[in-house]
């Protein structure tokens, strides 16, 4: 089970300077199924793939509001996303409360990355198994954040995480320019609904029961919109499988779960072992 | 545990009115917003630090240099002086090698600033050691980088100078392991540029600093040139 003898809590470093837990639980992020988040300037939209236990089983959220201005999209141990989301919600409460303004993303996302990085460096707790992505609008503009268990937080114009991201990633970087350019929600919800189709896996298709979407920007609070609403946006996709999977999922996937749509936290114990040390590499934030 | 060192390179310049403090941000993702996700931060409005290593441990010991540095504001009425603050942070970060409960800073962090004593710049270890210095290095490309600033006359060296130099250096660090593309940042504290504030050096001086460094490059690659013909 273990890797070595380096890993058993997270204040151990690896004679290579690793911290063996907190890479583990990055690798949380990516048993979770995908979230995808894309900033035009003016909106941030998150959009994500919720996954049923079984088949008679209600969707996991994947999408949390937080204050009218700002919102979360998760993968990875949903409870773990609670808790943060629910400090996120004190916090937004108090700065309207104290300072009578609504909190600053930025200073929202550095709050949670602090709260994380305890857990990195004091024993008996153990690192966030969660990733997050966050969305806001405040003076400073639309904001989307990457937030990561080891306590790292960058700003993105897009990002995705989750099981198979790469492929979301790859369709944003190869869409950046057009995406920086959407002046309509409208645009910007189907680009993220796109990048979200490429995670699919080949049996799978966008439904308007496993996808959420969400959106906040100017002039716009934070709304989520789940069932028949997502109906609009699915209509406007050329298609809601994964026609080119994979074929092309074997080069950009890092995470070729076959049983993508029956895989539960319960089954999830097919680590890719191969791929785990470089993936992790990719993902640890050294510097 | 050394081994954390393998993260970007940052550095520090003393000078004779100031102190420069740059790093190199590696860009790992087209997707990253260019020009945010500040590596650099300020302890009090006369202090900066630039650290590499584990970042989020630098931000835990920012916020703790931050508590410092009020704490004492508040109790003498005066800014902290930095010799002073070093002390603190250097017997905080020793305590974190002292249990079993907790883990080292994994960072190496370059302090600088402008106090009521002059400039002074340090660097301070996972261990808790600190020494001053008048260019500091660490990270990846610390050997180049302390080479280089070995041929810096500090006692002639001007800030506006320092920056280029700085500019010149994390490139030629950068080239030595040339993988990804990178990002300058570049900042600055001295009571003749900022009034004794730390603060981003401006835009137009940041692109300065860079052609600087860019041509001092270039010209480097034509020496090189001529000595391969000589020989």
């Amino acid at each position: 089970m273990f890797r070595n003898n380096y890993d058993n809590d997270s204040v151990t470093y690896s004679p290579t300077g690793r911290l063996f837990q907190v890479e583990y639980a990055l690798e949380a992020i990516k048993q979770g199924s995908a979230a995808v988040g894309i900033t035009s300037g003016s909106h941030v939209v998150l959009v994500a793939l919720k996954r049923n236990a079984e088949e008679l089983g209600s969707y996991q959220k994947k999408i949390i509001k937080v204050d009218d201005h700002m919102g979360i999209a998760l993968a990875g141990l949903a409870p773990d996303a609670r808790v943060l989301s629910n400090y996120l919600r004190k916090l937004a409460m108090n700065s309207k409360l104290v300072f009578n303004r609504p909190l600053l993303t930025s200073k929202a996302v550095l709050s949670i990355a602090d709260k994380a990085q305890e857990n990195t460096q004091l024993y008996g707790s153990r690192p966030y198994g969660v990733g997050l992505l966050v969305a806001g609008w405040d003076e400073t503009g639309a904001h989307l954040y990457e937030f990561q268990p080891s306590g790292s937080v960058l700003e993105y114009n897009g990002a995705a995480i989750g099981a198979r991201s790469q492929a979301a990633r790859t369709y944003l970087e190869r869409n950046l320019d057009a995406i920086r350019s959407c002046t309509e929600i409208e645009e910007l919800v189907v680009h993220g609904l796109n990048a979200l189709r490429d995670t699919l896996s080949q049996d799978m298709e966008l439904t308007i029961q496993n996808t959420s979407v969400s959106f906040v920007g100017k002039d716009k609070d934070f709304t989520i919109h789940d069932n028949e609403d997502v109906q609009q946006w699915l209509d406007k996709l050329d298609s809601t499988s994964n026609d080119k999977n994979n074929a092309n999922d074997d080069e950009d996937d890092d995470n070729d779960e076959p049983a993508e749509g029956t895989a539960t936290a319960a089954d999830s114990t097919q680590p890719e072992l191969t791929q785990e040390g470089a993936a992790a590499d990719d993902n640890m934030e050294t510097d | 545990m050394k081994a954390v060192e393998n993260g970007s390179t940052s550095i520090g310049i003393k000078a004779k009115d100031g102190v420069v403090l740059a790093v190199e941000k590696i860009v790992n993702s087209k997707l990253l917003v260019p020009g945010k996700n500040k590596r650099i931060q300020t302890i009090d409005r006369h202090i900066g630090v630039a650290y590499s290593g584990l970042l989020p441990d630098g931000r835990h010991f920012v916020n703790r240099g931050r508590d410092e540095a009020s704490t004492y504001s508040n109790m003498y009425k005066e800014p902290v002086s930095i010799p002073h603050l070093m002390d603190r942070l250097g017997l905080y970060v020793q305590n974190y090698t002292c249990y079993n409960s907790v883990r080292p800073f994994g960072v190496v962090s370059i302090v600088g600033g402008v106090d009521a004593n002059g400039p002074h710049l340090y660097m301070i270890e996972p261990s808790g050691t600190y020494w001053g210095y008048t260019g500091a290095a660490t990270g990846k490309g610390r050997q180049t980088a302390k080479s280089e600033l070995e041929k810096l006359n500090f006692e002639e060296l001007t800030v506006r100078e320092a920056v280029k130099h700085a500019a010149r250096i994390i490139r030629q660090a950068h080239e030595d392991n040339k993988d990804k593309d990178y990002e300058l940042e570049i900042t600055w504290c001295s009571l003749e540029e900022t009034g004794g504030q730390h603060q981003f050096v401006p835009e137009d001086l940041l692109q300065e600093a860079i052609k600087f460094a860019q041509e001092e490059d270039d010209e480097d690659d034509e020496d090189e040139e001529d000595t391969e013909m000589a020989t």
